[in-house]
């Protein structure tokens, strides 16, 4: 089996875009083994560690974790994510 | 005996010596309160984004994969326990630098609170880790010392007035404690940073951050306790309650005797089985006392 990829579409959750995913926050809870990790956003901040303190965006940290079951695609009321392996 | 416990116990155990509660401990690392309050501060405004932050060009996402790389893997788990194991003073307060903890069963937890903490300065906050992984505010986390002068700037962390108040008695830390051990949370104790000890706190798996790439990954975030569970056949039930109630999988139900057998190279020693169990059939026993498992933290 290969390398579970886990894409978030940012354009749409996320960044101060559309939806704010502390409040939405359904595929966190679907998530039986816990892998996205909610955190305040450093995209446009990266190089000196500044951050927004409102703008927050979910990552999918442990992958290798994830089991394909499908609850965070089907639960996502934006069709923001794609799980492929 | 671990070397955290040779170099900084009384009675055995780091945590239950009250100096390494005091800021007098910072001394011996040449850091000083005010350095510590910032370091916190600054750690704590952005806590979530720990894990994606790099250190040394890895951070945590994809963890999993990269550890069965073989060469990048033995660097990676290098890394990560080098850093958590920390014990020097210049922090970056965006890694969990120096930041271990061990788990603690009910009794010890209530010895910390009695014993080592000052009263004053008990605050309960939100989970850290339950907001990271479920968006969900639970006050669970008791802190003291200096997180009681720093946590009114981190507001977003205090408990809403309906749900409870935030600084506590000994006694009202006490009894939530041992609300969160009947509910099936692990107690564990944390430095914040090495060697000052500032967190009790009431975890669950697989939110926490702190077991999580200990149960993945082996990493050893986090020591198991000072103890072990064992069950005295005569009393079991078989109800297999404690079962339910262990998060970490180390007990078994045998199918011939009817009852429930712990596997002690999985017990971490929690002790909340033994508060789950109605008939008296589990005590906490040292873990010292299995010649196999003695220093196995
Ligand atoms: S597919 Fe299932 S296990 Fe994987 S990330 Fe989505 S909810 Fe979690
Ligand atoms: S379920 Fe979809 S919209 Fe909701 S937080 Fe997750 S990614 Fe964002
Ligand atoms: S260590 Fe435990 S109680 Fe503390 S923030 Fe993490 S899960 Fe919550
Ligand atoms: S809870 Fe007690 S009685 Fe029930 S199975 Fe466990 S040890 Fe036996
Ligand atoms: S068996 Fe060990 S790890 Fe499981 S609940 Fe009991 S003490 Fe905790």
């Amino acid at each position: 089996m290969g390398k579970t990829k886990i894409k978030i579409d940012y354009s749409v959750c996320g960044d101060g875009n559309k939806i704010d995913p502390r409040e939405c926050a359904i595929c966190m809870k679907v998530c039986e083994p816990a892998l996205f990790l909610l955190h305040q956003s450093l995209e446009k901040f990266e190089n000196d560690n500044h951050y927004d303190p409102q703008i927050w965006r979910i990552t999918p940290v442990y992958l290798s974790l994830c089991t394909h079951c499908m609850n965070c695609v089907e639960g996502c009321p934006e069709k923001a994510i794609t799980v492929s392996w | 005996m671990c070397d955290h416990c040779l170099k900084h116990g009384t009675a055995g155990k780091w945590y239950l010596n009250a100096r390494n509660y005091t800021t007098e401990v910072l001394d011996d690392i040449n850091i000083d309160e005010d350095f510590l309050k910032e370091f916190l501060l600054e750690q704590y405004k952005t806590f979530e984004s720990m894990q994606v932050r790099k250190l040394a060009g890895f951070s945590a996402v994809g963890l999993g994969y990269k550890i069965k790389i073989p060469i990048i893997g033995r660097i990676t788990k290098y890394f990560a326990e080098k850093m958590l194991h920390s014990e020097k003073s210049k922090f970056n307060p965006f890694q969990a630098e120096g930041h271990i903890g061990q788990v603690v069963p009910l009794d010890d937890a209530i010895a910390i609170l009695e014993n080592c903490v000052d009263e004053n300065t008990i605050i309960m906050k939100y989970c850290m880790c339950r907001f990271q992984t479920r968006a969900e505010k639970e006050a669970c986390c008791i802190n003291f010392g200096i997180m009681s002068d720093i946590i009114d700037k981190l507001p977003r962390f205090i408990p809403e007035p309906e749900d409870s108040k935030y600084r506590l008695t000994k006694e009202e830390a006490i009894e939530k404690f041992t609300e969160f051990n009947q509910k099936g949370y692990i107690g564990t104790i944390w430095y914040g940073a090495y060697p000052y000890i500032n967190n009790l706190c009431a975890c669950k798996t697989p939110e926490c951050a702190g077991f999580g790439p200990r149960l993945n990954f082996g990493i050893k975030s986090i020591f198991m306790a000072e103890y072990l569970v064992e069950n005295n056949p005569d009393n079991c039930q078989g109800c297999k309650r404690c079962i339910t109630m262990c998060q970490f999988g180390a007990i078994n139900f045998n199918e011939d005797t009817k009852r429930s057998e712990i596997d002690h190279s999985k017990c971490y020693g929690c002790g909340v089985c033994v508060y789950a169990c109605r008939f008296d059939a589990l005590s906490i026993i040292d873990r010292q006392v299995i010649p196999t498992l003695a220093g196995k933290y």
